[in-house]
């Protein structure tokens, strides 16, 4: 005769040996090995503030005969604190979804009940296969202005708890963010960097409900974004890059009208277009060990002085380089 | 000559949607900024749920992407014309107030007004080019609220913002299901939903 018992963590336990009587000897064994007498109370297993690490197969054997008389699991855990639950809808306007989970573990089965109600009308939420804890549910109706309340009611053996959700349709939209971002220098343009991207697939109509972008992109060396903010396309060129210096750039996406910005894409990194170093002497290598110990980068070399277009011969090349030196030296000036 | 008629209405269309989405779009802005200053002006909470209210177009419909063209045009311009209605009552009723805060509410509320006028005339328009031309006005009005008490009529205010404000939205959606190239315009419902 098995069964299932779950028991809170730190709870006396008292375990009967099936319809033993209370004088009878028996043997408990817990997952296979004897237990000392001492926890005995006759033939009651008596188990003390119960911890995580006595669940486990207890099994009462009849003294002499050795019949198992009867066996239980045990399962020590605790009842479910508040659990956690956000609703999103990233595929406006087909419907959302609420995910949910428990701030910290039971040890034990849950089982969760959500509900959704707009106004008078219940809604059925459709529990996703995968992941668990989540379901999803179509608009039945577009653009109301009655809120959306959510509970969820996580259950187990030893208790419940509910949390409640109340928002608005358009409060909960925050698409995914955008896919495949793409970004290259453009050849013979030390300053650009092209960036593209594609709306995320979840979002179901772009042309109908546009999405619109923010684009955030810095030299690798340095904290600072730069921030543009787009209302339409699915590219754009950056033009004021630093020479030479890796990038790194991510795009988020929001609704053109409702709901919140999408989380940042993943990042790319981008290096804008220089030219093939021509052969350098030991001399300009040495002035490049050098101006980089003396300023963190070097401020875009002006063109008058260093025309890549005008650099003919490595003679020309190591002006270029001198010049820099000189630049940089203010650059460090005005960081 | 009536490919011609039809391109060119269909580039009269295009325009009058892109305009339209973007007054909208602007409607929308400043109904959002009113109805915080509305709110703060009456004492009331602007997120408080509000009952439907009786003669406000509700903005919430059910199976939008099925609407045909001139469905959305006709409900949108119901919904308009008494917005401007009751915009109006709500001015009559501000004007009655004095102090220069409620004044400049006043203004506040004339400019949004002014708007749904506007937006309106857009839609009426986009009718005429659907060979339907807009119906009369004649009809329901909303019911003039003299026999609300002066908190209710504050509540109803807010409502009226709050559903306008909605409407905002729905209408540069419904704008832009109207610019969709394989949509026609009365018949064709809207597209399958994109993969």
């Amino acid at each position: 005769d098995s069964h299932i018992q779950y028991e809170r963590v730190g709870a006396d336990v008292t375990m009967k040996c099936g319809s033993m009587d209370w004088d009878a000897a028996v043997t408990w064994t817990a997952n296979g090995t004897d237990i000392d007498e001492s926890h005995l109370n006759g033939s009651y297993l008596i188990l003390k503030n119960v911890d995580l690490t006595q669940s486990g197969q207890y099994s009462c054997y009849e003294g002499s005969s050795w019949h198992l008389k009867y066996q239980t699991y045990l399962r020590v855990g605790t009842p479910p604190k508040e659990p956690v639950l956000m609703c999103r809808s990233n595929n406006y306007p087909k419907g959302f979804y609420c995910s949910w989970h428990l701030p910290t573990p039971t040890y034990i089965p849950n089982s969760f009940n959500i509900s959704v109600i707009h106004g008078t009308r219940e809604m059925v939420c459709e529990k996703d296969v995968f992941p668990k804890n989540r379901c999803h549910i179509r608009y039945l109706q577009l653009f109301s202005t009655v809120k959306y309340k959510v509970t969820l009611t996580v259950t187990n053996a030893l208790g419940k708890s509910s949390t409640t959700l109340t928002f608005d349709e358009f409060t909960i939209v925050k698409p995914d963010p955008p896919e495949s971002v793409v970004a290259k220098p453009v050849p013979n343009n030390p300053r650009r960097l092209e960036v593209s991207w594609q709306n995320p697939s979840s979002w179901p109509d772009p042309e109908s409900f546009p999405l619109k972008f923010f684009l955030r992109y810095r030299p690798l060396i340095l904290d600072q974004w730069q921030h543009v903010e787009l209302s339409d396309g699915t590219s754009h060129t950056i033009t004021d890059a630093y020479a030479g210096k890796e990038y790194i750039i991510q795009v988020a996406a929001k609704d053109n009208d409702i709901g919140t910005w999408s989380d940042w894409s993943v990042a790319v990194h981008a290096t804008p277009w220089t030219e093939e170093p021509k052969h350098l002497t030991t001399e300009a290598q040495l002035t490049e060990t050098t101006s980089a110990s003396t300023s963190s980068f070097m401020p875009p070399p002006t063109t008058k002085i260093c025309d890549k277009g005008a650099v003919v011969g490595s003679g020309a090349v190591a002006v270029c380089w001198t010049a820099g030196l000189v630049l940089a030296a203010y650059g460090v000036l005005f960081i | 000559m009536a490919a011609a008629d039809s391109s060119s209405a269909t580039l009269q269309r295009r325009d009058l949607c892109s305009r339209g989405i973007r007054l909208a779009g602007k409607m929308r802005s400043d109904v959002v900024d009113l109805l915080d200053t509305y709110a703060e002006q009456q004492g009331l909470d602007a997120s408080a749920s509000v009952a439907a209210v009786e003669g406000v177009p509700a903005a919430a419909v059910e199976r939008w992407d099925e609407q045909t063209g001139t469905q959305r045009l006709l409900e949108n311009l119901a919904a308009y014309r008494a917005f401007r209605v009751l915009l109006a009552q709500m001015l009559e009723e501000q004007q009655e107030q004095l102090g220069e805060a409620d004044a400049a509410l006043s203004r506040a509320l004339a400019a949004v007004l002014l708007q749904v006028s506007a937006f309106a005339y857009h839609l009426e328009e986009l009718l005429r080019l659907e060979s339907r031309g807009p119906p009369s006005e004649e009809g329901a009005r909303p019911p003039q609220p003299s026999h609300l008490g002066l908190f209710e009529r504050k509540l109803r205010g807010l409502g009226v913002l709050r559903e306008l404000a909605q409407w905002a939205v729905r209408s540069a959606r419904d704008l832009r299901q109207l610019t969709k190239p394989s949509l026609g315009s009365s018949s064709a419902p809207s597209l399958a939903e994109s993969p």
